[in-house]
């Protein structure tokens, strides 16, 4: 996979921009914003507020996220802040606090 | 090898990173990086901050300290501005280094590559840069040595005089000229 992973065990605490997709299996402090897909996997821990194109949360997530295309919380994932996207989805067994503005 | 992290070209991190793994920077970092596991830090990447890692391979551009707990190898791309520190260091010819370098400490795990490595590449540094140093040095005691040698040898095996006169005079001459140079 092109782009940047945040393998499992990595802490990366600050700014973190990027023009290509992340994988986010460790964890992520302070803000993350790309152009391209997050992808949370699911030991990924991210407190972070996050600027994507697109967001995938099969981890934690606790900040806000604003996507220009999609959030997608998958079973498991749990997400703790508001979501500013046009599409939204919530499997069944992920968890949710926060509101959600599909008004972009 | 590869690395269990990637910051990718395109990335950019304010901050520091650190953690449990290995490691591989083809973006650029503004902070420190220290993890337990071996860093790369490619070509075209940027570090503006320490670097510590177990194995450390610079071939891109750091301004801080590069610390390895078994190795720090800098490639002929590498460039560093800081002190390099590990048991094994390596430097290749082309590399740029600003600021102290010290083995210290035994190696953590098995570095067989390592010291593979950094035997051919220790050594073309090495070589050049003693022999331009012993050149002027060796050859004003050849010069001295030549002058009364001369007047020793030559009155036993010749009697004549002439080759006695001549010989100091080149040797003289030789001396300065090359002095000179």
């Amino acid at each position: 996979m092109a782009g940047s992973v945040v393998g499992a065990g990595l802490i990366i605490e600050g700014e973190f921009t990027s023009e290509e997709p992340v994988l986010v299996d460790g964890t992520v402090k302070g803000t993350l914003t790309t152009s391209e897909a997050v992808s949370i996997g699911a030991d990924g821990v991210v407190e972070a507020d996050v600027q994507a194109l697109s967001v995938s949360i099969a981890g934690q997530l606790t900040g806000n996220v604003s996507a220009n295309s999609r959030v997608d919380i998958q079973a498991g994932g749990r997400l703790v802040g508001d979501v500013k996207a046009n599409r939204l989805t919530i499997a069944d067994g992920a968890s949710f606090r926060g509101n959600v503005d599909m008004d972009v | 090898m590869a690395y269990a992290s990637v910051i990718a070209g395109s990335a950019v991190i304010r901050g520091n990173v650190r953690g449990d793994t290995s490691l591989e920077v083809q973006g650029r970092v503004e902070g420190d990086i220290g993890v337990s596991g071996d860093v790369s830090i490619a070509p075209d990447a940027v570090v503006l901050g320490s670097v510590s890692g177990a194995r450390v391979i610079v071939g891109g551009s750091v301004e801080g300290d590069v610390t390895g707990s078994d190795a720090v190898l800098v490639e002929d791309s590498g460039r560093v501005v800081g002190d390099l520190s590990a048991p094994r260091i390596g430097v290749s010819e082309g590399a740029h280094i600003q600021g102290n370098v010290r083995t210290s400490g035994t190696p953590s795990s098995s570095s067989s590559r390592v010291s593979a490595h950094r035997a051919p590449e220790a050594r073309p540094a090495a070589v050049p840069a003693e022999r331009p140093a012993p050149r002027p040095v060796a050859v004003a005691p050849v010069a001295l040595a030549a002058v009364p040698s001369p007047p020793k040898s030559v009155p036993p095996k010749k009697a004549p005089p002439p080759p006695v006169i001549p010989a100091p005079r080149p040797g003289v001459r030789a001396r300065k000229k090359l002095a000179r140079r």
